[in-house]
């Protein structure tokens, strides 16, 4: 409704409220994970609790950086991106082609798939998105196109690269131990590369010009606009990054599940959701911690459930934020 | 390349009886599952994503009540479909506050979490298995009809062995569209439709709107678990895999073709995804099996994507009450 | 396309339809000053509502007699739309009591305050665009079994009352002389016709009391002047109420019984035209405030 514009201006701002208002949810997420992480100390054993963790951080990784991409795209566009995890699928498989096909080295090849997924998604934006945006399409129009396009990519994937099961041919069977948590090796390079570039990536968001703009962007479209930034340049800046940070969180994905198939990546896409209601929607930080915490509360309950369940628990995770705070740990409820 | 155009059709119509009646029993299905959607998106506006999840409900509960209760199929369907409401109902008071987006989220959550249980909760729904003791009743009715009335008209052997479905799924499916339109045309549908346009409007105007919200959900998925028993019938195994989201998807791609806010698209939207999406199977493109699922797919995407660009109310929408656009 | 022009019959001096039911004591002529009311129909006291931190309304308090014309000014961000809403249920408040005819209705959602007999429009017209003239018309009638489940599925017994809102409806769509497009899609009316058909909407509502929220944004001169002639003959003839939201000072000032004046969330003055044209918390506020 148009009234939130005209009282935004109320010179009548009550700003202890405010600041209260924001960080109750920060410490209540925290105070939440420490009795969590208590009672499963408590329950089930450090160990258990230590390695269901670090398990958790290899997921939440991989979550974290597909969401942060998902996030920023839609609130810069306000565009619900159904295709968004067929990209993790397509940086996964351009990263295999770079290494099979064209016989590069892994580190190559993945920065291969990277760049090819950075690619795809500006040529997304400037032949689909921003057309439609031009002929004035409505975020309904948009979502359904984005589940189009998701078709196209995922069986295009699948039309080239068959339906069998792929990997890097990476040795899997070496395991690391480190303060008596076992880890298979690719999964400790998952771990560390994925939390490298979460802070590498949130550093770029806070540092960087354009990082800023980008946020600047997704936070509020309007004001933006009137601060002179050159949108259409950010957008196109923000499709190359969320596409080339996707196929990363594809490639990690994909290492760390040691095969995958064309759907895997459909298959993520409800937790990288998950992860971008959690942290308040069009907030990339929110997103990065978001993924980090669907990661861990997927492992955690593996140590009270069949592991079986771990996905369908982060779907409810994402359901109950919904209903009990729709914008999110980071969001403020001006915004939904 | 050259030899693939003459040599490409390589079925036969008559041979392929049973093939193209089980295409015919799928588009039922779809016409009955996509009726749900057109009146929640179509003339609710709200984005339910979820609604292979009530036909998942519907096929479950009617399955496990006929296998491991021992109740009638006949007394379990109503029953799996009163449930269905039931679950849509409560769905709906959580989430159709959330904004439109939210809602489709959380929808499609609901219809991954209604699979999982599926897949999971092995000692209630037998897990990946899947239920599959549940159509005796259906068979012994199913026979009789072949014998007692299909004999007669030529259609009693093997290959029309799904034709008693294809007629019920049809029968069905063209009484919920014209109940449907009924129901639409009335002065609830003119509710319906006013808070797909502005809801704030129709609140102003007195209309408890989340009550209509509900009402629309919950119709929704009382059509789409009997989608969900007809498929159990068609399958003939009620399992996790059959209730993918892509099939809310496809549901979709059905639903833009014959365009939103159109009963008889639904119907015509069907037959025509379902054709694109069997049919191909039987043309000869000199590819791999795996390509030719993969191209449906790509087909079904790339129509969803060119319609929604440039014919957004659909082939039979109408231009004025187009639901898509601002 | 085009708005009404001045030439056409205008809409003041048409004959009220009986659409229009009479809802309020009438005074007759003579009986009392014009404008002095009866009852306090609306009571807004301490309404507190705040967004995001920032306290859009700040404790308001006013009360609006039955059969008069009560408008609500104030600089931009005054808090005028916020407590509109926050009356009308959209924007449920925070704190503070609101009744309607005696009955609180705080807090109580939209279609509630709507069902107690308060219509409103919008700021920007909420006509239903892809939905015909009529059909905008019909569906703000009240008491239509039609729109239960019910009376859907068997219709018989609703198509008479649907039969005599179509007349209703048609009625009060001559007098604003969209009579001609009832089953043209709203779609197709201009922005002006769109206000009108706003206007006769909220009366299909069979309001006590109408909310209007800026009736002269974006509205021609002289049909501007003619809602608000309108707007005096359903106050003196049927003995409806009405609040109205306008930047108009010339036109408030005009038409209004009683003027509430707002700034930063408050109620700063409350009176007639001229005692609130006089105080001085009211010039200060607009000479000084967030500009008007």
């Amino acid at each position: 409704m148009s009234e939130v514009v005209a009282t935004a201006g109320a010179p009548v701002a009550d700003v202890d409220e405010d600041r209260r208002l924001r960080d109750r949810p920060l410490l209540i997420t925290a105070a939440v994970l420490v009795a969590v992480s208590l009672a499963l100390v408590l329950g089930e054993g450090l160990h258990a609790w230590g390695q269901a963790s670090v398990n958790g951080l290899v997921s939440g990784s991989y979550v974290a950086l597909g969401a942060v991409g998902l996030t920023l795209v839609y609130g810069t566009l306000k565009l619900t991106n159904f295709a968004h995890g067929d990209m993790l699928t397509f940086g996964a498989y351009a990263a295999l082609l770079g290494k099979v096909t064209l016989g590069l080295p892994f580190v190559v090849a993945v920065a291969f798939g990277m760049l090819v997924s950075a690619v795809l998604g500006l040529l997304f934006e400037l032949g689909m998105w921003r057309p439609m945006r031009r002929k004035g399409a409505g975020a309904f129009q948009l979502m359904l196109m984005s589940l189009g396009l998701a078709f196209v990519l995922r069986y295009g994937i699948q039309f080239v690269a068959g339906t069998e099961n792929k990997n890097y041919g990476i040795d899997t069977t070496a395991v690391v131990t480190i303060l008596d948590l076992r880890l298979a090796r690719v999964e400790l390079v998952v771990m560390i590369v994925g939390v490298v570039l979460i802070l590498a990536t949130a550093i770029i968001l806070a540092r960087t010009t354009l990082g800023r703009q980008m946020r600047a962007l997704s936070d509020n479209s309007s004001l933006a606009e009137t601060t002179g930034i050159d949108t259409g340049r950010i957008v196109s800046v923000t499709w190359l990054f969320a596409a080339g940070v996707a196929g990363l969180a594809g490639v990690l994905a994909a290492m760390a599940a040691n095969s995958f198939t064309p759907e895997f990546g459909f298959r993520l896409l409800l937790s990288l959701f998950a992860a971008v209601i959690l942290g308040g929607i069009g907030n990339a930080y929110g997103a990065l911690v978001g993924g980090l915490l669907i990661g861990l509360v997927q492992e955690w309950s593996t140590l009270l459930v069949d592991a079986n369940w771990k996905i369908a628990i982060g779907f409810s995770v994402l359901i109950i934020m919904l209903i009990v705070r729709p914008q999110g740990i980071f969001g403020t409820a001006g915004r939904v | 390349m050259h030899e693939l155009l003459p040599l490409a059709i390589s079925f036969d119509f008559f041979n392929g009886a049973d093939f193209w009646v089980g295409v015919g029993v799928l588009a039922g299905i779809y016409t009955v599952l996509t009726l749900g959607l057109q009146l929640n998106v179509g003339f609710t506006g709200i984005q339910n994503f979820g609604q292979i999840g009530f036909a998942a409900i519907g096929a479950y509960v009617m399955a496990l009540l006929v296998s491991d209760a021992d109740w009638s199929f006949w007394l379990a369907i109503p029953v799996a479909i009163g449930f269905a409401v039931c679950v849509a109902v409560v769905l709906g008071v959580i989430t159709l506050r959330l904004r439109a987006d939210f809602f489709a989220i959380a929808t499609i959550a609901f219809s991954e979490i209604v699979r999982y249980i599926a897949q999971n909760a092995r000692g209630l729904t037998h897990g990946n298995q899947g239920v599959q003791d549940y159509v005796a009743t259906w068979r012994s009715f199913s026979r009789d009809v072949r014998h007692d009335v299909l004999d007669g008209i030529g259609m009693g052997g093997v290959e029309f062995n799904q034709m008693p479905l294809l007629i019920v799924t049809w029968i069905a499916a063209l009484l919920l569209l014209l109940l449907l339109r009924h129901l639409t045309k009335s002065p609830w549908g003119r509710v319906l439709r006013a808070i797909r346009e502005d809801e704030d409007a129709a609140r102003a105007m007195g209309k408890n709107t989340l009550r209509f919200k509900l009402q629309s959900l919950g119709i929704a998925a009382a059509v789409g678990a009997f989608a969900g028993i007809l498929l159990a019938l068609q399958t003939p195994n009620v399992a996790p895999d059959n209730y993918l989201p892509l099939y809310t998807f496809i549901g979709y791609a059905v639903l833009i073709l014959g365009g939103l806010t159109s009963w008889w698209g639904v119907a015509v939207g069907a037959l025509i995804v379902q054709f694109v999406l069997e049919a191909t199977r039987l043309i000869d493109f000199g590819l791999t099996e795996s390509q030719t699922s993969s191209m449906r797919f790509i087909i079904v995407g790339l129509v969803i994507i060119l319609l929604v660009a440039f014919r957004p109310q659909g082939v039979f929408g109408k231009r004025e009450e187009m639901v898509l656009g601002d | 396309m085009t708005d009404p022009t001045p030439d056409e019959a205008p809409i003041a001096t048409a004959e009220l339809p009986d659409a229009i039911p009479r809802v309020g004591p009438t005074p007759a002529a003579g009986d009392l000053p014009p404008g002095a009311g009866g009852a306090v129909l609306l009571q807004v006291t301490d309404v507190v509502k705040h967004f995001r931190g920032i306290r859009a309304v700040d404790g308001a308090t006013f009360a609006v007699r039955e059969g008069t014309v009560t408008s609500l000014i104030g600089p931009n961000g005054a808090g005028k739309s916020s407590l509109f809403n926050a009356v009308t249920g959209f924007y449920p408040p925070d704190r503070g009591a609101v009744t309607f005819a005696g009955r609180s209705i705080f807090r109580k959602p939209p279609y509630a305050v709507a069902r107690a007999g308060i219509a409103r429009t919008f700021q920007l017209t909420r006509a239903l665009t892809a939905m015909p003239v009529i059909d905008n018309m019909l569906l703000a009638a009240p008491h239509q079994r039609g729109e239960s489940l019910a009376g859907a599925l068997f219709p018989f017994g609703t198509r008479a009352r649907e039969k005599q809102l179509r007349e209703q409806a048609l009625e009060l769509l001559a007098l604003f002389r969209l009579d001609t497009k009832a089953d043209d899609y709203a779609g197709t009316l201009s922005g002006g016709q769109r206000k009108l058909l706003e206007f006769a909407r909220a009366l299909m509502t069979e309001p006590r009391m109408v909310l209007l929220d800026e009736p002269m944004a974006g509205v021609n001169p002289t049909l501007g002047r003619e809602l608000m002639a309108y707007m005096q003959r359903l106050r003196t003839e049927r003995g409806m109420t009405f609040l109205f939201v306008e930047h108009d000072l010339e036109a408030v000032m005009a038409n209004s019984d009683q003027v509430v004046v707002m700034a930063q969330g408050r109620v700063i003055a409350d009176g007639t035209p001229d005692e609130v044209r006089r105080d001085q918390r009211v010039i200060d506020a607009y000479l000084g405030g967030a500009g008007g």
